[in-house]
């Protein structure tokens, strides 16, 4: 499924979060998103699913607005922070409403569940911790997992490496994948690792201050070139606020 | 020493920049005049506190016996009573000192100066306040009616006794938090206590006495006090400082929780799978279950008005406390509907859950618990088949008109809520929209009351309640649909307002 943004954007007083013109992400393509804190990664992603409302312009999955229309809802797996679990529950009551929500069955639940099992690595299943309980990372796979439970076609996450552990991260980045290559996900993923970011994503859109600064398929070279536009950028805007 | 000063000072920063502050002036106006309300009656109360006590009826004891100290005798009579009740006020009410000491463990700071800090603060505590406030017009007089080394010794000796009473408080809520049987040793203390008193086995007015007594006839024994007082700060003290690590402190309440898979609910499709979910949140978070809690208290509020021949036939008071009988629930719980879903509130926006089935599924918690509490509260048809009648018929108006109400004004405006605090003196979540909220829910039945009799008799207003409860019911889907559109237009405001709270 298509992934739109059309002359998005999102102020907050005189401050522009958000501005995105044109940019279109094609049905299965794997998608990264990257730029330093404030960039507006994360207001970019909450737009697209319907989170906040924008002051202008709008996002679009499937050709449909977000902003109007649920349907989007049914294909779009998302995670972005902890107000996307209910911390009362525990992981598996948390999977069984997710799997009611779509109408999965209880043998196919029980089936992609366990499926997980390597992300979750021992950790989640089986445990008597409501989901609050659980440390970030642990959060962070229930959260995943959530988001891939209904076998999405687009699947929105942001800083999904972030308080993993290394396990985790390389199991995450082999699924990611697999799920582009054998079910043609459409991905949008930020991150603030580089090497992770450029690793699974086809290809890389930069944002500095809201706006589209960079939109590189990536290649052998990426992560250098990326690794030198940030450590220019955080000087050259030290700079600027210096004066 | 330093360092204790910078800790008060970062502590009244904490104090100062809490959010209670950024509150709506209007809350805060309402909330000082209360405890102004409060203060006054406790200071009026100390006032007349003398006078009170001269007209209990006491045989066989003789003003002249006593001379100028027989009004502290009488009060003496009663004081074991006093510290008790205050004694189970503070175990309910009285917070436990919290600091977030985490910030400060990994510092260069002494422990036990953290430990003093915590416990010296607990000072300004009102709930030590409170006495001085009702026993300060006394303890004047006590000073001015006996000699001076006498009313030093009483009057320090209550000071003392207060604030040993604060400490041993702390110490026993912190220790029973922790291990139950505390807990099950003090209730049956209590049992115990009562059933001395009830079967009139000891006589605790003659132990109060000659304890409190002993205060004035022998001032040195205020010494004893100092010495509980020391005592029970010093078990406060040693008990903190070996407890104080991170593991300890933080999330108490971190309880294994077993796996509960779908029940009946189910049945009802998505809708009362969501309503599962609420009963899952109600019993696993403190603050929801204090509320269910209260909603089974309340079951007995109409023993107050039922059974008393001055209300009989008084269908004013049967109303209204029959609509809190059976929506007592739905009042305290549905005035913060969406505060509650704080934490997950995005979960709600980006999965595939209509507002018509979010609105549905907290119609129909309301619905089941109104419905237990009115099965419940049938035993009242004992006091006439008119009192079942009135609850059956606000009954209906709860659940038909109220519920929808409640709904809207619980959608309004919504603050998150901290779900690890108790009820008990917590104001978050509270806004103008849970102060208005009561006008309705209780006016509306009563304002078609008024209208009935204008027309009928009480059993045909009363009726008059239940057909419009029945008629509301009746438009159940209209109602929610009404509130989902209304829902959808704000639900990015709402989600915004509890990201950045």
């Amino acid at each position: 499924m298509e992934i739109q943004f059309k002359t998005l954007t999102k102020k907050y007083g005189d401050y522009t979060a958000v501005s995105v013109d044109d940019l279109s992400i094609p049905s299965g393509e794997s998608f990264g998103l990257v730029g330093n804190n404030g960039a507006g990664k994360t207001t970019l992603f909450r737009c697209l699913i319907d989170l906040i409302e924008p002051d202008s312009g709008c996002a679009m999955i499937d050709g449909q607005k977000t902003r109007e229309t649920e349907q989007w809802k049914r294909h779009t797996g998302s995670y972005l922070d902890e107000n996307f679990l209910v911390g009362h529950l525990l992981p598996e009551e948390y999977f069984d409403f997710i799997a009611a929500i779509h109408g999965i069955g209880e043998s196919d639940l029980q089936l992609r569940v366990s499926s997980f099992e390597p992300l979750f690595n021992g950790e989640i299943l089986g445990g008597k911790k409501l989901i609050r309980d659980l440390s970030k990372g642990n959060q962070k796979k229930v959260g995943i997992a959530a988001a891939l439970l209904a076998e999405p076609k687009v699947l929105v996450l942001d800083e999904p490496f972030a308080n993993l552990d290394p396990s985790t991260q390389i199991r995450l980045k082999e699924l990611l994948k697999r799920l582009k290559h054998d079910r043609g996900v459409t991905m949008l993923i930020s991150s603030h690792d580089l090497s992770h970011v450029t690793d699974v994503c086809e290809r890389i859109v930069l944002l500095e201050k809201g706006r589209v600064i960079q939109d590189i398929q990536t290649s052998g070279d990426t992560l250098k070139d990326l690794e030198t536009y940030f450590a220019r950028v955080g000087s050259s805007s030290v700079q600027e606020e210096a004066q | 020493m330093k360092n204790l000063l910078k800790i008060i000072s970062l502590d009244w920063k904490s104090a100062t920049r809490s959010p209670i502050w950024h509150r709506k002036l209007l809350i805060n106006a309402f909330l000082a005049l209360t405890f102004i309300y409060l203060i006054g009656n406790l200071l009026v109360l100390g006032i007349f506190l003398d006078d009170l006590l001269m007209k209990i009826p006491v045989d066989g004891v003789d003003y002249n016996t006593y001379g100028p100290s027989f009004v502290l005798r009488r009060l003496d009579r009663y004081l074991i009573y006093y510290f008790f009740l205050d004694f189970i006020i503070r175990y309910f009410m009285q917070k436990l000192p919290a600091m977030s000491v985490e910030p400060y463990l990994h510092l260069p700071i002494r422990r036990s100066s953290l430990v003093h800090f915590m416990l010296v603060k607990t000072i300004w505590s009102p709930f030590n306040l409170f006495h001085f406030i009702l026993l300060g017009p006394f303890m004047v007089e006590v000073f001015s009616n006996l000699p001076f080394e006498q009313a030093l010794g009483w009057v320090s000796g209550m000071a003392l006794l207060i604030y040993s009473a604060n400490f041993f408080l702390l110490y026993i809520k912190r220790t029973s938090e922790v291990d139950t049987r505390i807990y099950i040793g003090l209730l049956i203390a209590l049992a115990a206590l009562i059933g001395l008193h009830w079967y009139a086995i000891v006589d605790f007015n003659a132990i109060s006495s000659w304890v409190f007594d002993s205060f004035f006839l022998h001032p040195w024994l205020a010494v004893i006090c100092l010495i509980a007082l020391l005592g029970s700060y010093g078990l406060n003290f040693s008990y903190l400082r070996k407890n104080m690590y991170l593991s300890r402190i933080s999330r108490s309440g971190r309880n294994e929780v077993s796996y509960v898979g779908s029940g009946i609910l189910s049945r009802f499709g998505l809708v009362g799978r969501l309503t599962e979910l609420e009963f899952k949140f109600i019993w696993r978070n403190k603050r929801p279950r204090s509320v269910l809690l209260i909603t089974v208290l309340f079951l007995g509020y109409g023993l107050i008005v039922f059974p008393q021949a001055e209300y009989a036939g008084n269908y004013l008071m049967y109303i209204l406390f029959s609509i809190i009988i059976t929506g007592m629930f739905m009042l305290n719980y549905g005035q913060y509907l969406l505060g509650w879903e704080g934490t997950h509130f995005d979960h709600i926006l980006t999965r595939n859950i209509s507002f018509e089935h979010y609105y549905k599924s907290k119609f129909l918690l309301f619905a089941i618990v109104s419905g237990v509490a009115m099965v419940l509260s049938t035993p009242y048809a004992f006091f006439g088949m008119k009192i079942l009648l009135v609850l059956f018929c606000v009954f209906l108006f709860n659940i038909g008109i109220n519920t929808h109400i409640v709904m809207f004004f619980g959608s309004m405006n919504p603050k998150k809520i901290d779900l690890s605090q108790g009820t008990v003196f917590n104001w978050q979540g509270v806004g103008a929209a849970q102060f208005l909220l009561v006008v309705p829910v209780l006016g509306a039945p009563l304002a078609l009351y008024g209208l009935g009799m204008l027309f009928w008799d009480e059993l045909g207003a009363v009726l008059l309640i239940g057909v419009v409860g029945l008629i509301g019911l009746a438009g159940t889907r209209y109602w929610i649909q009404l509130l989902a559109l209304w829902l959808k237009k704000q639900r990015h405001e709402i989600s915004n307002d509890f990201r950045n709270q």
